[in-house]
């Protein structure tokens, strides 16, 4: 693809951070925080969970931000 | 015809004069109008949350708030977070929501498939089932404690006419294994139709023509429904579940009048836990820092639902 | 919400219609008797209404309504005998039980509470939420998408959490228990839904009204005022009826945050009582007349009753 096309520069952004894909991944790790906050197994794990909630909703606020 | 004429004359004007005519500028209007939102939002829900941001670091106690406030860093989150009786609050919780949405979304589907059929009548029954999700849960939950009543209650008794076990051993609201039970039937009762009204709407967002390919491609009903009607009604579905997961997990006017978090803790959610740990025991430091990791993740899922709600909007 | 235009090809067979009928119908008339059953505990004489098996034929009396309106004290019969001729059927109905009225009771006041607050706060949020509704619709906004995020998720967060914080900077400003505190903060809560839906119906109105009203010589201002507000009548209405069933049912915050002056009716209805427990008829009584104006008002919402909960995404 040419790059003097004004119109492509988009696609410089690398095509692993694309927002749909990291959009993916955050709720994935949102989700796999619920999960671990609602499991009964192991208390390390719900110990992690906000953590891990937390980084995805952070994740997810920025990647919303990235070109699609 | 207002509308061409308009378009006409818009075309015509030049930008400048168009800009003159107009009094404040529209940049200025548009701030004048968003920024008074904003503002209350900034004041009413904004700012207290960062206040208990502040709080949830500190040992701070509403009841005494003459004591000296020692700055704890993150053993809040670190008791809430090791704490053997708000992980089962958290399980409660969890059984609560799972039980709750899959009643609601199979129920919720099949009625709004049901209604899809356009029996005669069907507008005037449907708007009959939507009434109990309008209704205050507080309220009639209040009312399904007389329902739930040993004997007197109309609840126990169909269930003891029905089933013969004596009308006295149907204990819904102090029997440790049938309490939880209790709050997701009404639970059920009151939001099933909210469920079936966004499913309803999935299912007429389908376009005919994709069944009458199916029909060219003699796929039979069963294929129809597995391969057409459940995926484009899926996103719909999605909205609902999302929806119903948020408020349910963070449910706290049933519940706190239905059980109230009895019998012992076998109803206590969440929420009626950071209740008690915040007006009953006055931990407002410790029930700031809980408040904040249920807020967190309440957030993420919003986030997920504004991504769902976009998706729904674009069909 | 359409509820007329068919899809499939594949007409429903008259058969298969008569069973999803049933069945609808069915679950229709289950869902509604706790309500039905509300209505009627809420006519019943208290020993009636604990009767077992419980009655479904009883003679219909107003006691619990009375009961919901007054507070009694037990008496001898030879005192409430001295007494003059009974003023009315409620003084008559609560002698039969050996008591007299003492007075009104908390109720009519915690009615009118909910009343102030959900009006109140309906058309603080309606008229915040247009102008913001008409900012994000026809002004290009930075940010537009985060702040209309941001709006929509203060309506998420839990109650309780949001009350911890509000209790103390209310205790602060002296706002506690006040109805000028709930009003606030059930504008905050829900000008976020009326933002939402109204930018919908707002987006709806075309701009070449304006644009003409504009042309004419009329200020944005001006053409906001007598093009797009009379336009925009229906949505205004239905979003300001979804703010009031809001702040009507509201619990959490007003058990919290009241206690007496300003405490509304949901918290209060619970804690209506007799002797020897709960009045369930006079309970019954008080949910019967706080549940009527959100039935009426879900019949006149109906068409627009899935856009509401939907926060505008899905309109038809």
């Amino acid at each position: 693809m040419s790059m003097t096309q004004p119109a492509k520069r988009k696609s410089r952004w690398p095509r692993w951070a694309r927002r749909g894909l990291m959009e993916n991944i955050a709720t994935a790790l949102i989700a796999i925080g619920f999960l671990m906050l609602f499991q009964p197994f192991a208390l390390s794990l719900y110990t992690y969970s906000f953590i891990t909630m937390l980084a995805g909703t952070v994740m997810f606020i920025i990647v919303s931000k990235f070109p699609e | 015809m207002l509308n061409r004429t308009a378009e006409t004359v818009a075309r015509a004007t030049p930008e400048p004069l168009a800009r003159k005519v107009r009094g404040i500028s529209d940049k200025g209007l548009a701030w004048l109008f968003i920024s008074p939102t904003i503002l209350l939002l900034l004041a009413i829900n904004i700012f207290p949350l960062f206040w208990a941001i502040y709080l949830s670091f500190t040992n701070y106690r509403a009841n005494r708030p003459n004591e000296v406030v020692k700055n704890l860093g993150f053993a809040n989150y670190q008791r809430i977070l090791g704490d053997q009786d708000i992980w089962i609050a958290m399980q409660t919780t969890a059984h609560f929501v799972f039980w709750t949405i899959l009643l609601q979304t199979l129920i919720g589907f099949t009625l709004a498939w049901l209604i899809d059929r356009k029996f005669r009548g069907h507008a005037f029954w449907t708007t009959l089932i939507l009434v109990p999700m309008m209704l205050s849960p507080a309220v009639v939950g209040n009312f399904w404690r007389f329902l739930y009543e040993p004997q007197i209650g109309l609840f126990s008794y169909v269930i003891s006419f029905a089933s013969g076990i004596p009308p006295t051993s149907i204990q819904m609201l102090s029997n440790v294994s049938l309490a939880p039970w209790s709050i997701i039937i009404v639970d059920t009762w009151m939001w099933t139709p909210y469920v079936m009204l966004i499913c309803l709407a999935g299912l007429r967002s389908i376009p005919e023509y994709i069944y009458e390919a199916a029909e060219v491609d003699r796929a039979s009903n069963w294929r129809q429904f597995w391969s057409i009607t459940l995926p484009m009604a899926l996103p719909f579905i999605m909205l609902a579940v999302l929806f119903r997961g948020i408020e349910n997990f963070k449910m706290f006017d049933m519940v706190n009048l239905l059980t109230g978090g009895g019998p012992g803790s076998t109803t206590e959610v969440a929420s009626i836990t950071l209740k008690r740990q915040a007006f009953e025991s006055w931990r407002t430091g410790y029930s700031s820092a809980f408040a904040i990791i249920l807020f967190v993740a309440v957030f993420g899922l919003a986030n997920i639902y504004v991504k769902a709600l976009n998706k729904v909007k674009q069909r | 919400m359409s509820l007329t235009t068919a899809h499939s090809v594949v007409a429903p067979s008259a058969n298969s219609k008569r069973i999803a009928g049933a069945i609808i119908i069915a679950y229709a008339l289950v869902s509604i008797v706790p309500l039905l059953w509300i209505f009627a505990t809420s006519f019943k004489t208290p020993p009636d209404s604990i009767a077992y098996p419980p009655k479904i034929v009883f003679q219909p009396s107003i006691e619990g309504y009375c009961n919901l309106f007054t507070t009694r004290t037990r008496q001898t019969p030879e005192y409430i005998n001295s007494l003059g001729p009974a003023t009315g059927f409620c003084d008559e109905t609560v002698r039969k039980r050996n008591m007299v009225i003492a007075g009104p009771s908390n109720f009519l006041p915690r009615f009118v509470n909910s009343l102030i607050i959900a009006f109140g706060s309906t058309f603080c949020a309606v008229f915040l939420g247009t102008l913001s509704a008409y900012g994000f619709s026809r002004f290009k906004v930075p940010l537009a998408d985060d702040l209309l995020f941001f709006i929509l998720s203060t309506r998420f967060m839990p109650p309780i959490a949001v009350a911890i914080p509000i209790y103390l900077m209310y205790r602060e400003l002296g706002l506690s228990d006040t109805a000028l505190g709930m009003i606030l903060l059930y504008t905050a809560v829900n000008v976020s839904l009326a933002v939402w839906l109204l930018k919908g119906f707002i987006d709806e109105i075309p701009r070449e009204y304006e644009e003409a009203a504009m042309i004419d010589g009329y200020t944005r201002l001006q053409a906001f005022w007598r093009t797009v507000l009379p336009q925009a009548t229906t949505g205004i209405a239905a979003t300001a009826i979804f703010c009031l069933i809001f702040a009507w049912n509201e619990y959490a915050f007003a058990a919290l945050l009241t206690s007496g002056t300003a405490q509304t009716a949901p918290p209060f209805i619970p804690t209506i009582i007799g002797e020897g427990g709960q009045d369930w008829p006079a309970v019954a009584a008080g949910t019967t007349i706080f549940l009527v104006p959100i039935l009426v008002f879900t019949i006149l919402l109906r068409k627009q009753l899935l856009r509401g909960i939907t926060f505008g995404a899905v309109r038809k």
